[in-house]
């Protein structure tokens, strides 16, 4: 077997491990949280309900057996692809969740660009006009990004562009229009981040040896520029990037509800507070799958960038 | 390189700027750009907190079904939540346990299929094989088709609430073959009709041409769910949404200010109250209770808390129903001689001692509902004045540490007569055996009394019965009732004809209108 095969078996190792343990603390964690699931859904308008009315229901969710018990069929539905029933919806988990990826995969997307956007707008134009204007505007940016709390920036942002002036929907994902609020609130302050990481490393590799030996050997500025600064630079952003699109693709749980846009991280707040097991079990299967899978990427997109990784 | 770059940044800048002029660009109306629809139809949009997981009218969706205006019952609510007729035109009792229903003719399901006594005992019988709580509400023990549009229903007991309880969402009517069918939408019989429904986003309804009673004023309403309020307050600032419900009080200032809006209120079938744990060395006496009861300050709650939306609570129920009007009789006697009655003195400090240990009680609230935390404030500084201190404790699920953890005091928040009838409230939250009955209040006196009601089939009787049982419960002091409050409504003026009621089941109905 290859280097690169033995690579890829080792990654798929860890991942089945990292899930199966993740997935297994969750199972135990939901369980010793307070609150009965039987009960959440029942009072769920806030009306009384009779005792029958919650066992009936809890013995229909499975919830009357041992938690060992309901462990061990969970763990044989899991190995045989079934990844359980949503106790509110009745529909199964793995429905459920496929149906809110595309909302999520968009935002993410859309906001994953914006992120890249500003990252390069920003982090290029700070070292070419280093310690001007735009420079210190950089500077604030990713003040401002870092400090900002994200349920903030929506409301905020919702107040000026939609309620002020008009010129946007608050919330809601019925056209192209309705990403780009929560798209910018994602990807704003995680923008300007990365830009301050990416101008530093700019900066850094400017004053490497192999820069001024190019100038000497007469390549242009352009070339060594875009082939050789910016894809050295770049290789941390990209880790950074794969970790926040992780991350947005998991479900951006607050800005989601701000701009109730109907993606997973919603969908698993709802779970949450419903204690829905089987969701929140799934949830978290996905999102730890979406993780791993995203560095394993990660990963081979740094070895691309940089070979001597390979050998590492 | 800097010039090399110059342009480069400038054509990035240009561009997004054009990204965010069209992104930006209003039309002539100065309406957002998701606000371009058919002019010629005569829409609407509502902003709900609830967003249905699904559309099957028996499972946990069917409140929200059935405020979307698409579904009905055999039974509908009054305003003073008297049960009048709906898809049932009449109905009489033929002894104990059978009923007879006439149903309503010329009634069709959204796909075009006539309503017939065989389609309500399908559906019927489909919620209560599906939903355990509806089996309880009904108690049927077998139904009959006695002709084309009469139905026999027969109880398994006395079932005096079961007129009310058909007005239940969980009794939606539904064309049970319908549910089967996964390309189209349930077919219900309401005035509207499912056009569209989008997870966890909306769900449009159209006017139902061939629907039996008066015809929608528009054409179309489309329901947004937006379960976060700011969101919603927003939405409704913005134009997005024409109307919302479940309005926080503090938010009303802002909406009244500019002449944009109508905030429309009403009495709604909640109440807040305090409990008192019956079981805890603090509230075993009935004469601390009973002090703690006096010193509540309910009107400066109603006043600074719910910003004058809501009444001072006297019993469990609203008054909005007659079995609410109960009296409270005024406590005769001060502060100190009810805490002397049970052997407390002041300390030097001022506070309560009782053998050597000082008042010091914990008091539950919970995040779900914000004002109950400040209403917690309000009592405890009242109680801190008069000496006797209080601990508040937030916790995330009330219900849960009601059972499994130490407690004195608790905020707590239920609608007590949604079904229009007081029996199923006083059955599970006073009935010493119910779990619902959390602080542990137990009388032998409450529960035969209970029982007997539920054998009243007399509304007079039985509302006068409902007093009398409340009345024997005020006696014991388990709960301080604090305060009923007003649901909050907030609609664009030129929308007409949507109308703030205390049942939540009706909130998308026929008669609302858009005036251009």
């Amino acid at each position: 077997m290859n280097t690169m095969g033995k690579f890829v078996l080792e990654r798929l190792l860890q991942l089945f491990l990292v899930v199966f343990f993740v997935a297994t603390i969750t199972f135990f964690l939901v369980r010793i949280s307070p609150g009965d699931p039987a009960t959440i859904m029942l009072k769920a308008n806030n009306v009384p309900v009779s005792d029958e009315s919650i066992d009936a229901l809890r013995s229909e969710l499975g919830l009357t057996n041992s938690v060992g018990g309901q462990y061990i069929e969970w763990i044989k539905q899991i190995f045989s692809g079934n990844w359980g029933t949503s106790f509110v919806s009745q529909k199964p988990v793995i429905n459920e969740l496929i149906a809110r990826l595309p909302a999520t995969l968009e935002l993410a997307i859309a906001g994953l660009a914006i992120m890249l956007a500003i990252t390069l707008f920003l982090g290029i134009s700070s070292v070419i006009y280093q310690n001007r204007t735009l420079d210190k505007i950089g500077r604030v940016l990713a003040l401002l990004g870092s400090a900002i709390p994200t349920f903030w920036l929506g409301f905020l942002s919702i107040y000026v562009c939609s309620v002020t002036l008009g010129w946007l929907p608050s919330m809601g994902r019925e056209n192209w229009k309705n990403v780009i609020l929560p798209a910018s609130t994602l990807g704003l302050g995680l923008g300007a981040i990365h830009a301050r990481v990416l101008r530093a490393n700019l900066l850094d590799m400017l004053q490497q040896p192999f820069v001024k030996a190019s100038k000497a050997r007469g390549i242009s500025k352009n070339r060594i520029f875009v082939f050789q600064l910016l894809k050295h630079a770049l290789l941390p952003i990209v880790t950074m990037t794969g970790t926040s699109f992780a991350f947005m693709l998991g479900g951006s749980i607050i800005v989601e509800t701000i701009f109730s846009w109907p993606g997973l991280g919603q969908y698993v707040i709802e779970s949450i507070n419903m204690r829905d097991y089987p969701v929140i079990q799934g949830y978290v299967i996905f999102a730890s799958l979406l993780f791993l899978v995203i560095h394993m990427l990660v990963d081979g997109i740094s070895i691309l960038i940089d070979p001597r990784l390979n050998a590492e | 390189m800097k010039k090399s770059y110059k342009h480069l940044i400038n054509w990035f800048c240009m561009a997004l700027c054009i990204i965010a002029l069209v992104g930006c660009s209003t039309n002539k109306d100065g309406q957002s750009n998701s606000e371009n629809k058919d002019t010629s139809a005569k829409t609407a949009t509502l902003a709900f907190p609830w967003s249905p997981s699904g559309l099957d009218p028996h499972s946990g969706d069917s409140w929200e079904i059935m405020r979307s205006g698409t579904a009905e019952t055999l039974i509908k609510l009054n305003e003073d939540l008297t049960p009048g007729p709906w898809l049932a035109k009449s109905w009489k009792q033929v002894n104990d346990t059978t009923w007879l229903f006439q149903l309503q003719e010329n009634v069709t399901f959204h796909n075009g299929k006539a309503l017939d006594a065989a389609a309500v005992m399908n559906s019927l019988q489909r919620a209560i094989d599906k939903n355990q709580g509806t089996k309880n509400l009904l108690k049927i023990r077998a139904m009959e088709v006695v002709s084309e549009n009469e139905l026999k229903i027969e109880t398994t007991e006395i079932n005096a609430a079961l007129i009310s309880n058909l007005a239940n969402p969980g009794t939606i009517i539904v064309d049970v073959e319908s549910l089967d069918n996964e390309v189209s939408y349930p077919a219900f019989t309401g005035a509207y009709a499912i056009k569209e429904f989008n997870l966890d986003e909306s769900l449009i309804v159209k006017q139902y041409e061939g629907y039996w009673g008066e015809k929608t004023k528009l054409d179309e309403v489309t329901i947004k769910f937006i379960p976060d309020g700011i969101t919603r307050l927003m939405a409704l600032q913005s134009g997005d949404v024409d109307g919302a419900t479940d309005i926080s009080v503090d938010n009303i200032e802002v909406l009244e200010k500019g002449d944009r809006f109508d905030v429309l209120t009403a009495k709604s079938l909640r109440t807040h109250m305090v409990m008192y744990n019956m079981e805890s060395p603090l509230f075993k006496q009935l004469a601390v209770r009973k002090a703690v009861d006096a010193l509540i300050p309910r009107q400066e709650i109603v006043d600074s808390v719910m910003k004058g939306k809501g009444t001072s609570a006297v019993g469990p129920f609203s008054p909005v129903v007659p079995f609410g009007q109960v009296n409270k009789e005024q406590e005769e006697l001060s502060i100190e001689q009810l805490m002397q009655q049970d052997g407390w003195r002041k300390n030097t400090d001022a506070m309560w001692e009782k053998d050597g240990t000082v008042f010091e009680a914990t008091f539950l609230t919970f995040p779900q509902r914000p004002e109950l935390t400040v209403m917690a404030e309000v009592i405890q500084s009242k109680l801190l004045e008069q000496g006797m201190k209080v601990n508040i404790r937030q916790v995330e699920n009330i219900d849960d540490a009601l059972v499994n953890e130490e407690w004195d005091l608790a905020m707590y928040s239920m609608l007590t007569a949604h079904t229009g009838s007081p029996y199923f409230f006083l059955e599970i939250f006073y009935k010493s055996n119910s779990s619902s009955n959390m602080n542990h209040f137990a009388s032998q006196k409450v529960d035969s009394m209970i029982n007997e009601l539920h054998q009243i089939t007399d509304t007079e009787k039985s509302t006068e019965l409902a007093i009398q049982i409340q009345e024997e419960i005020e006696k014991a002091v388990p709960h301080s009732y604090v305060v009923y409050p007003d649901t909050v409504f907030a609609v664009n003026k030129e929308l007409e004809g949507f109308k703030a009621l205390p049942i939540e089941y009706y909130y998308n109905n026929a008669n609302i209108n858009r005036t251009y």
